[in-house]
């Protein structure tokens, strides 16, 4: 290899060049006032996730009878549940186990999609075929009764969902990164490398991922808010997280039992998804722009 | 395009068939016995034995498979573990229902986003433009089952305009009782919508024929409505078909929180009393409407458009 020295400076100007061009983009991003409204939005609730445990006011499953289904106060900025627990509280909560199920479904079904994706654009035929029919295979199950099949099979927890999430994500990260290494397999760069000897893990990891993640990443971002709103669902269908840990979801199962006596776990429950994923929908939309705008064209 | 067509059909014919499958071995793969599972953990060893060999469980993998492949083609999709009544004919008792919702939310919103869209592309970068984009990605980020309480919070328990729950008797009870689900699965696609008409609009009325209308001094109202609308609406035609899967997963909510009958309710009653073979007979048949909706509507696209017809 080169002279070690160089090879350092390389490594610095490297790091340094990435962290530019994050912050070009996160500038980019905050031009834009869409993409503000959702880095704010997105920053509280990324804070509240983080903080949670310091944020309550109350404890989110110590259950108070007396103070019952009572409306907003300033003891109880969002009022209390029919056991008398603070709705603000498990709010805050249900955004950490929001973000619990979230980011690592994205991120490791945007791993493994990348993975297979490469593989199935770079390998032999057979093997692109074989994945891309796994791919629709997958994506011929409608999501939800995908996720109910699972989990009439399996039961719900945290970990079924994460497993769904995955599943059902892998093939769209999968068909983009498989698309994107088509396109390259053949371009000069990738060709000289293999005339040089390079391994294909070297080809792949090296030279052909990093063209593709800042795609992927989009994606990814563009993916959260849906599964956030699949996370709830599934858990105001009693499937998803298991009572008492606080869901966005069981919040609003509680608050569509009691529709008829007090309207504010709905309006409590039900708001903070659709500002969470509008958040991340204006963040992610405008992360395309900045990022990659040909990408407009495909949604 | 007749080999198109086959072409296209088979692939969906192997995509169900692995899909289906994947699914007998997926339940299969499950630790656990399922008929202890079904029975729950005090049945007697005689009464698993029995159902063991009711569901053809005591025979080899294969052979199962084989079975419920030769069982699925005659149309048979088991029988209910409690009533013993075939699946089949519940599954079909319950899916009007929910194609009803379905066609119900398609037909509104494909209405308002045609409309939304052509008319942002009508009057590009003006403030109608920038509010009907603002407006489309609140609508497409919106989870439908959110909507769905609050419609029904507001527009059913409130103000009690709509009724909250059922799907009513006679035409017109009937839409008075799918319009509040069917606005709520629905917004997405105005959003979804809107944004298609609007960027495939764009693109028509760069074209020449446009160009050429124009020349011809006709009105630009008529240059909109009829000559650049007719074009611009095709691949609206063609993301329904994708659509059928996204409407299907958000019915499932819509009907779980306006109690409607339907597949989805289906499902999440025979889950709650582990009632495995409609679970899996009713995704199976949601799961062959996708499929088949996306491979119709790939054949319309490419009727439409030959370019397409390349990718398979």
């Amino acid at each position: 290899m080169s002279d070690p020295i160089t090879d350092k400076e390389t490594k610095v100007k490297m790091s340094d060049h990435h962290q530019s061009e994050l912050l070009k983009i996160v500038g980019g991003v905050a031009k834009n006032p869409l993409g503000l409204i959702g880095l704010i939005i997105v920053g509280v609730f990324v804070f509240c996730a983080l903080f949670a445990v310091w944020i309550v006011p109350h404890d989110p499953v110590g259950m108070n009878i007396k103070d019952r289904l009572q409306g907003p106060s300033t003891t109880y900025f969002l009022g209390t549940d029919q056991l008398g627990r603070d709705t603000f509280s498990r709010l805050i909560m249900g955004s950490q186990v929001a973000l619990k199920v979230a980011l690592p479904a994205v991120f490791g079904a945007m791993f493994i999609g990348l993975t297979l994706g490469m593989i199935a654009g770079y390998g032999p035929r057979w093997l692109d075929n074989f994945l891309s029919l796994v791919f629709d295979t997958i994506r011929s199950f409608p999501t939800v009764m995908f996720a109910l099949a699972v989990v009439a099979l399996v039961g719900p927890s945290l970990q079924t969902i994460i497993f769904v999430v995955m599943a059902t994500s892998i093939p769209i990260y999968g068909r983009v990164a498989r698309t994107q290494t088509l396109a390259l397999r053949n371009s000069e760069f990738i060709l000289a490398e293999r005339s040089m000897g390079a391994s294909l893990f070297r080809i792949l990891g090296i030279h052909m991922m990093p063209n593709i993640i800042g795609v992927l990443s989009v994606l990814a971002a563009m993916d959260i808010p849906t599964v956030i709103a699949l996370e709830a669902g599934l858990s105001f269908l009693g499937l998803g997280v298991k009572p008492p840990t606080p869901s966005w979801g069981s919040l609003l199962k509680d608050g569509y039992a009691l529709i008829r006596q007090t309207p504010w776990l709905i309006v409590a429950g039900g708001l903070p998804i659709i500002i969470a994923t509008l958040g991340f929908t204006f963040l992610g939309e405008t992360l395309r722009d900045v990022v990659d705008p040909r990408l407009r064209k495909t949604r | 395009m007749i080999t198109y067509t086959i072409r296209r059909l088979a692939l969906a014919a192997l995509i169900l068939f692995v899909a289906v499958t994947a699914m007998f071995l997926m339940i299969r793969a499950v630790p656990g016995d399922p008929v202890k599972i079904m029975l729950g953990p005090r049945a007697t060893p005689e009464l698993q034995a029995s159902l063991t060999a009711a569901l053809g469980l005591d025979q080899p993998i294969w052979k199962q498979l084989m079975i419920f492949y030769s069982k699925m083609m005659q149309g048979d999709l088991g029988v209910d573990v409690f009533s013993g009544r075939s699946v089949t004919h519940i599954v079909m008792q319950q899916l009007p229902y929910t194609l009803e919702l379905i066609f119900a939310s398609i037909i509104w919103s494909a209405l308002l986003g045609v409309i939304f869209g052509a008319y942002a592309a009508a009057n590009p970068n003006t403030l109608w433009d920038r509010m009907i984009a603002f407006i489309s990605v609140s609508f497409i980020a919106a989870p439908a089952f959110v909507i769905a309480l609050l419609s029904l919070l507001v527009f059913a328990v409130q103000l009690r305009w709509f009724p909250a729950i059922g799907v009513g008797e006679g035409f017109w009870s009937r839409v008075h009782h799918v319009a509040l689900p069917a606005f709520a699965i629905g917004l997405s696609w105005v959003g979804y919508i809107a944004r298609l008409v609007r960027a495939s609009m764009l693109e028509v009325l760069g074209e020449h024929h446009i160009r050429t209308a124009r020349a011809f001094g006709l009105s630009e109202r008529r240059i909109i409505m009829v000559y650049a609308l007719r074009i611009a609406i095709l691949p609206v035609i063609t993301v329904i078909g994708v659509g059928m899967g996204f409407l299907l997963s958000a019915a499932v909510f819509a009907e779980i929180v306006f109690a409607r009958p339907g597949l989805g309710k289906l499902v999440i009653d025979s889950i709650t009393t582990r009632n495995y073979p409609v679970v899996m007979g009713a995704v199976l048949v949601s799961t062959g409407l996708f499929v088949l909706s996306t491979a119709i509507s790939d054949i319309v696209n490419a009727w439409l458009d030959p370019r397409s017809r390349q990718s398979l």
